[in-house]
């Protein structure tokens, strides 16, 4: 059969750029599943997205469905012929519904039993017919962070940005369908400013060359590497290098239609400001391209514009201007903030309110200076007291400075610049400095041990006093990100290996806080904390690599200590790649079963009856040793693999003695037998939490 | 389809960038609404634009806005920063089809040859929380500048809106330093003989003073807090545009609480709240007052006095 190419573009107003990429895949995948099910599977499958634009382009769709034949029941043999063997009214009456002779209906077995049936041709559908019918709901298929609605705002029109143009051809003719209120048709529009006027297309083919001459280039990599390759070259002009930044590069990507790229120059003078703040400035508020030469940052920058020249220099000005009189903003607070030392600004927190009911930032931080403190006496590292005290009574200073309330992204940076300047050794500044990590987007812990307790003291601070007064976060509502602070104390518990039970931390925290507010009581907190960190310990082992079932088993028997958590969940994963454990598991689901609640307290020897039962015993008591020492140096996986070892004998013993026999004494003692080896051997991983294949 | 336009302004002026904004859009079939003679942050408190985009009646306006923000005020010495600046305000409901084009043959309406420019609009979803309000849209930013704030409201005062409206806010200090290429706000030329700083530096030395070092915070929060009564008072007695403009005092005394330093992150969540309140029970009670009323141009001439 014949097949032919389709092209589909929605053209809209600016997608927001991470948006796009999403977008497409969602498309093409859809798109492609939906053509595979009606059976017009398309030889390949591609898209493409800018700001303005998503386009999909299936190749090769056969030009109709293959004809199906299908059965459609009717009425029960029986009733359908009678006794001469002549079909019934019931039989003519169905036969005539569905448009057959009599005589071909056929008799089929069917869940109702001996059926007569009707068999028929179904032809298939066009190509054409099928797309016009399936695009539309692919495309209102597609989920985006955030839909709008305009003009008439109806409801069913939610997009991510106004639909303004739709291009669908099968086979080079318009396949008639509306998205969003506007009709397919074949013409399309080039690049806002470069371009002029809309102009038809024949195909997919005649699409792309046809956008790339109006000023759009349609594949998102090839935008990406000639801003990268271009930065580079204007870059080597001036003897510099852009940073290696990958996202910025791809956001820019999708920021333009047609990237060109211009470099320009700000006041040397404002190299002297501290580098974290002219980078931010330039990279996060301008989307400009940092320029680095051997002996630090250069007084220019690139910037990406949707133009292809700079015809009159406009460009490349209007970014210097608006860089300079940003970073004379910048300079202009950092000379403020210079006139005072971060300790002299402790006074003004008090007037910064932490939590309504928590009060300042000034109490705030006397509690974190407490907690970093009980931290590094918790994990024994005395030596970090003096420093994490120091970095935690200037940790919130620098959210009164001038520059933070500017550039609040660089909030904790610049304390730690300002402490830097004040020549505080560097177990204090970048204690500041590094304060909020790990943060979103970046998984990079604090650099310096007095530095991750002061992040995490702060960050049970928050838990501690939210959660009291009942603040737990629900559904999407987190507005304390209590979740990511939660989620950073386990990472740095886990990367520093930090073995602590941090009960004691929590309820130290609850007890600087005043009594009289408090919605949940201390109990209660510890234990919704429990919960709460568990949540957190279980999607960070996932993302390890440990199975959801793993997880369960480690989180079962202890959650505390979370790094000794994550090492019995790797334990465990690595100990079930080298061996067996569906039979030890197995057995320990049954062994679960038959103890239950019962506590029958330990066995004694002189009642074993069976050699199974003295087999496993004696293994038992073996493994018991072994797994103690491996337990002791934390040797997790021989721990686990030696548990393992006593499969067979659990197998043998459960095939061999008859747990409920009918001797009380005997009952109770095999009892004892298995509770004894649930308890001793679950101290790891509730191993019966283990899904295995049936 | 072209966008060349090739002359500038003769002489760039700020008032000459007003006036040609305002025929442009008169020109779009835009009613041509005044500032509004209460302190507001921004246009969109106008209430020619948060009460007209409820409802569904066609709405065309356009208006310049002066806009206080206490807290941006900077004694007339930064030479970006405003404690009130101009903003243009147009609102289109519904949004047309082609009103990002139309935007953008305002500005060569101005004298812009878009070529010659790089002229984007990126993502800035605008949020309101006072007013109970947001919407999607961008910010317009040419050659690296913000110049103009494009939304289109999607919500106000808790109402889900529809039709939808697009609104354009000009941000008109900006668009004039960029226009002229001037380093100084205070250098842009009003007119011809007076410059920026001539008519209103000494408006923003002596704000800045008072919103930072002077204002009696304790008169602020009175203020808030009895005009927080007066406008439920007049939402009471049925009075929809008293009850927003006492809405409207409660918002900019918070503002100057919040430039006094007297408001703490969590004191602010509640004045918010509190305003927010107001706000939406006077958009429900615009929205249900209006039977009858259906369109702007039906609604009663007012008796003559």
């Amino acid at each position: 059969m014949n097949a032919q190419d389709f092209l589909l573009e929605i053209r809209t107003e600016e997608i927001p750029a991470p948006a796009l990429l999403p977008a497409r895949m969602e498309l093409a995948r859809a798109a492609g599943e939906a053509l595979s099910e009606a059976g017009l599977a398309p030889k390949a499958i591609e898209s493409y997205a800018t700001l303005r634009r998503l386009s999909l382009i299936a190749r090769g769709i056969p030009e109709s469905q293959e004809d199906r034949s299908a059965e459609v029941l009717g009425p029960p043999e029986a009733s359908a012929f009678g006794k001469d063997g002549k079909p019934t009214k019931a039989a003519v009456g169905f036969a005539k519904a569905q448009k057959v002779d009599v005589a071909d209906l056929v008799v089929v077995d069917s869940p109702r039993g001996r059926t007569v049936a009707a068999r028929k041709t179904i032809p298939g559908r066009s190509a054409e017919d099928v797309l016009a019918e399936m695009v539309p709901k692919v495309v209102a298929g597609l989920t985006f962070p955030k839909t709008m609605r305009w003009g008439d705002g109806a409801r069913a029109l939610t997009f991510v940005r106004p639909v303004r143009g739709v291009v669908a051809l099968y086979g080079g003719r318009v396949v008639p369908m509306t998205l969003y209120g506007v009709a397919a048709g074949d013409r399309t529009v080039g690049h806002r400013v470069l371009s002029d006027g809309d102009f038809a297309v024949t195909g997919p083919d005649d699409y792309l060359a046809k956008l790339r001459n109006a000023y759009v280039e349609p594949d998102a990599e090839a935008r990406r590497i000639a801003i990268l390759e271009r930065a580079r070259s204007l870059a080597g002009e001036v003897h510099g290098q852009i940073e290696a930044h990958a996202d910025l590069a791809a956001t820019l990507a999708d920021l333009v239609e047609w990237p060109g790229l211009v470099r320009g120059s700000f006041a040397p003078e404002f190299l002297e400001l501290p580098e974290e703040i002219t980078v931010t400035v330039m990279r996060t508020h301008q989307k400009f391209l940092p320029l680095r030469g051997p002996a630090g940052l250069l007084p220019h920058f690139i910037a990406v514009m949707d133009n292809d020249a700079d015809r009159k220099g406009f460009i490349a000005k209007g970014c210097e201007w608006v860089l300079n009189a940003r970073l004379a903003d910048a300079r202009f607070f950092f000379e403020e903030d210079s006139r005072q030392s971060l300790e002299a600004r402790l006074p003004e927190l008090s007037r910064l309110t932490f939590q309504e009911k928590l009060g300042d930032y000034r109490l705030k931080t006397t509690r974190i200076q407490e907690l970093s403190e009980a931290i590094a006496r918790e994990i024994g590292r005395l030596e970090l007291v003096e420093a994490a005290r120091t970095a935690a009574l200037l940790s919130k200073t620098d959210l009164v400075s001038h520059v933070v309330k500017e550039f609040t992204d660089l909030q904790g940076i610049v304390g730690g610049i300002y402490a830097r300047r004040e020549r505080r050794p560097d177990s204090v500044w970048k204690a500041v400095y590094d304060q909020y990590r790990p943060a979103s987007g970046s998984e990079e812990p604090p650099r310096e041990a007095s530095g991750a307790v002061l992040s995490m003291a702060d960050r049970f601070d928050s838990l501690a006093g939210l959660f009291r007064l009942g603040l737990v976060p629900t559904g999407s509502k987190d507005p304390y990100g209590l979740r990511r602070a939660a989620l950073g104390i386990v990472s740095i518990a886990i990367g520093r290996n930090w073995r602590a039970d941090w009960r004691p931390i929590i309820r130290r925290a609850l007890s600087l806080y005043p009594a009289e507010v408090q919605v949940l009581d201390d109990d209660a907190v510890v234990e919704e904390l429990g919960r709460f960190f568990s949540d957190r310990l279980r999607s960070l082992l996932e993302r390890r690599g440990s199975s959801y079932d793993e997880i369960s088993a480690v989180l079962n028997v202890g959650v505390w200590d979370f790094a000794d958590t994550a090492d019995r969940a790797r334990a465990l994963s690595d100990a079930r790649r080298h061996m067996d454990f569906r039979s030890l598991i197995l057995a320990f689901k049954r062994i679960r079963n038959i103890v239950g609640d019962e506590k029958p307290g330990p066995p004694s020897p002189e009642l074993y009856r069976e050699d199974a039962e003295r087999a496993l015993a004696a293994d038992v008591l073996q493994a018991k040793q072994a797994i103690e020492a491996f337990t002791a140096a934390r040797e997790y996986r021989e721990a686990m693999e030696t548990i393992a070892s006593i499969a067979p004998s659990l197998d043998r013993f459960f095939v061999e003695v008859l747990v409920n026999c009918p001797e009380a004494d005997l009952r109770r003692n095999r009892l004892a037998l298995l509770a004894s080896i649930q308890q001793e051997f679950t101290r790891l991983a509730d191993f019966s939490e283990i899904v295995v294949e049936k | 389809m072209s966008y060349r336009c090739d002359k500038l302004l003769p002489v760039f002026t700020l008032q000459r960038l007003i006036a040609e904004l305002t025929s442009f859009w008169e020109g779009e079939g835009c009613l041509i609404e005044q500032p509004y003679d209460l302190p507001v942050g921004a246009g969109t408190m106008h209430p020619a634009t948060f009460l007209r985009v409820l409802g569904p009646e066609p709405w065309r306006c356009a208006y310049v806005q002066p806009s206080r923000r206490p807290a941006d005020g900077r004694y007339g010495e930064n030479p970006f920063r405003l404690g009130k600046h101009l903003q243009f305000q147009v609102v289109l409901k519904p949004s047309p089809e082609d009103v990002q084009r139309t935007y953008l043959r305002s500005l060569e309406r101005l004298g812009i040859v878009l070529a010659e420019h790089d002229i984007r609009f990126e993502e800035d979803n605008w949020e309101s929380p006072t007013l109970g309000a947001w919407g999607v849209g961008w910010q317009v930013v040419m050659d690296g500048m913000e110049i103009t704030q494009f939304t289109y409201f999607q919500q106000a005062g808790g109402i889900d809106l529809a039709p939808i409206t697009a609104e354009i806010t000009y941000g008109l200090e900006r668009i004039a330093m960029f226009l002229s290429k001037l380093d100084s706000i205070y250098d842009v030329m009003w007119n011809e003989t007076l410059s920026y700083g001539q008519v209103r530096r000494r408006d923003e030395v002596e704000m800045s003073k008072y919103d930072f070092e002077v204002a009696d915070a304790e008169l602020a929060q009175l203020m808030l807090d009895r005009h927080e009564r007066e406008a439920k008072r007049c939402l009471d007695a049925g009075l929809v545009i008293p009850a927003y403009e006492a809405t409207l005092v409660c918002s900019h005394q918070f503002n100057i609480l919040d430039a006094r330093g007297a408001v703490s992150a969590t004191d602010r969540v509640g004045i918010i709240r509190r305003i927010r309140d107001l706000a939406c029970a006077c958009a429900r009670a615009y929205v249900s007052g209006k039977e009858g009323q259906r369109s702007p141009a039906s609604e009663p001439e007012p008796a003559a006095v």
